[in-house]
């Protein structure tokens, strides 16, 4: 033990190169030694989320930057790290991510491309949304500026993805988030957009509640023309299904007896409520006009034309504006149209006649209530009386057979009687009328078919020179 | 530690050379000898860091360079120690022989 101090009393001389050792060594391996712990504390983070994870290495000291999700999370990672065989310290520089409140997200699109702002809640949820939003908007840029923050609403994930969904189905607007609360705005792309939008929203994740639903569609447009040179009517646009669709072909065909009927009608759903029964009561309207159309655009009924005669213009403005259903408006652009050249009597009876065989005038049953949709023929037979002043007119009803007689004839007497009030109200001289009832005693058809029936139920003029 | 002498394995083996070497040579030295107080005074020293080093109280690069010169140091004496004791015994025998 003696020598070996002895010894060690003379091993300072070899201090000399081993300094030089370690300078040199100090100075080859300080690099190399920090790209390696910079390579293994990155792998060490490889399974941990983390946010704006930063690693800096000085000689075996790790500064270890990050924002972590959850408080579990940040230790986890800080261990991972410090477990790093060679690390020495780790210098923790880690916090939690930042807590929105509330937590806002947002999907906008406009003509060119769909722009996600506001936070999303981990870095998996913000590639899943931004995932499905190239999924759901194929062929639509999708910008991508969505922050990360803590706070979300628990299956927010799945509130985004469906209304990226909707979204979708906008032309332009947005959808937002913000805590548990969905609003959307926006114009739909298509008719029925926002009737989808709507269903869909109603399966949100739960806890979540629409807090406003602004989206406009495009207006849902009816249209029909009336065109008396080519005496056709046609009706465009859309109706919401089959069923509305034949219900407003058959009123077109009782109400436009006289003209052929187009129909380039289209199903489509979008409708606003009371529809049929707005356009029914347009096309009526329609129906008294010598040429006219009707548009149909949302809410609002636009009818434009030449009504026969002056009364028929009054009578069509006031009735159009309060037999549309409630919250329907009316604009009717009604004019008169010029007056027609009078014609002599052989003439007038010759036109009431060609117009009470192409059309009948309708009655409700067994009764003498004009029906509304005979309102276009009763106004042509006006017009026809108006162009022939000086003669006087025999108005006649008949009834078919079935019944009491005495029921019969009187029903045909109130029958031409209502005829001739409608007459008058139009604004003719009741001196130039006369009524007459003939009850079933003079049928033109036999009584034993419907057919024949239909055609005995009838009101014929004749026409009497002026004395 | 053990990633230390993985890392630096070509390092701590030229410090223990060196060691081998001036152990070697010490043994049959005639020059000047560190005086037993310094000795002790140098122990306490090297101690003092030592400590300072477990302690990690040196920050980054300084830190890492002072332990590999620790290694490097402790390498070095490992290998002085054994180049003298070898020597010791080539001598003894050498001796023996000579007598």
């Amino acid at each position: 033990m003696h020598g070996f101090y002895r010894w060690s009393a003379k091993w300072w001389p070899g201090l000399i190169p081993l300094a030089i050792l370690w300078v040199v060594a100090a100075w080859v391996s300080t690099i190399p030694l920090e790209t390696d712990l910079t390579a293994r504390s990155t792998a060490a983070l490889k399974n941990t989320i983390l946010d704006k994870s930063q690693i800096t290495v000085a000689g075996r000291d790790v500064s270890f930057s990050a924002e972590a999700f959850s408080e579990d999370g940040r230790r986890s990672a800080v261990s991972s790290v410090e477990a790093t065989p060679g690390v020495r310290l780790v210098n923790d520089e880690t916090r939690l991510v930042a807590e929105a409140k509330p937590f806002v997200w947002v999907a906008e699109r406009d003509n060119v491309r769909v722009t996600l702002w506001g936070t999303a809640p981990l870095p998996a949820s913000r590639a899943r949304i931004v995932e499905a939003a190239r999924a759901a908007l194929s062929g639509t840029e999708v910008s991508d500026r969505m922050g990360l923050k803590r706070g979300a609403p628990p299956r927010f994930d799945a509130a985004a993805v469906l209304l990226l969904d909707q979204v979708a189905k906008l032309k332009e607007g947005k959808a937002v988030i913000s805590d548990t609360n969905v609003s959307l705005s926006g114009m739909a792309r298509d008719l029925g957009g926002r009737e989808a939008i709507a269903a869909a929203l109603k399966n949100l994740p739960e806890g979540f509640t629409v807090a406003a639903n602004d989206i406009k569609a495009p207006p849902y447009v009816f249209q029909a023309n009336k065109d008396p040179v080519t005496n056709t009517l046609t009706l465009s646009g859309y109706v919401p299904d089959n069923n509305v669709h034949a219900a407003l072909a058959s009123a077109a065909g009782r109400k436009f007896g006289n003209e052929k009927i187009v129909d380039n009608l289209k199903a489509s759903i979008g409708a606003p409520g009371g529809f049929a029964a707005a356009v029914t009561t347009a096309l009526g309207a329609l129906s008294r006009l010598s040429t006219g159309t009707l548009v149909v655009s949302d809410r609002e009924v636009k009818l434009s034309g030449d009504a026969l005669y002056e009364v028929a213009a009054d009578q069509i403005r006031a009735s159009l504006a309060r037999e549309l259903p409630q919250g329907w408006q009316a604009k009717a652009e009604v004019s008169v149209k010029p007056a027609a050249a009078p014609v002599d009597a052989s003439v007038c009876q010759q036109l009431f006649a060609q117009n009470l065989t192409k059309g009948r005038i309708r009655f409700e049953p067994s009764s003498a209530s004009i029906n509304v949709d005979s309102a276009g023929l009763l106004d042509r037979l006006v017009e026809i009386a108006m162009r022939c002043p000086n003669v006087r007119v025999e108005i006649a009803g008949h009834t078919d057979g079935d019944g009491d007689a005495a029921f019969n004839q009187s029903l045909s007497e109130k029958r031409a009687l209502a005829v001739e009030e409608y007459l008058v109200k139009a604004g003719l001289p009741a001196d130039r009328f006369s009524t007459i009832g003939y009850g079933s005693t003079q049928p033109i058809a036999t009584n034993d078919t419907d057919e024949g029936k239909l055609q005995n139920r009838r009101i014929e003029f004749v026409v009497r020179q002026a004395p | 530690m053990t990633y230390l002498a993985m890392f630096h394995w070509g390092w701590l083996l030229g410090a223990f050379l060196i060691g081998f070497g001036m152990g070697w040579i010490a043994v049959v030295y005639r020059g000047r000898s560190v005086s037993r107080v310094w000795i002790q005074r140098l122990s306490v020293i090297a101690a003092v860091i030592v400590g300072i080093a477990i302690a990690k109280v040196v920050p980054g690069r300084f830190g890492y360079w002072l332990d590999l010169g620790l290694a490097l140091f402790g390498f070095y004496l490992v290998g002085c120690a054994i180049g003298s004791w070898l020597r010791d015994i080539v001598v003894v025998r050498q001796q023996t022989r000579v007598t």
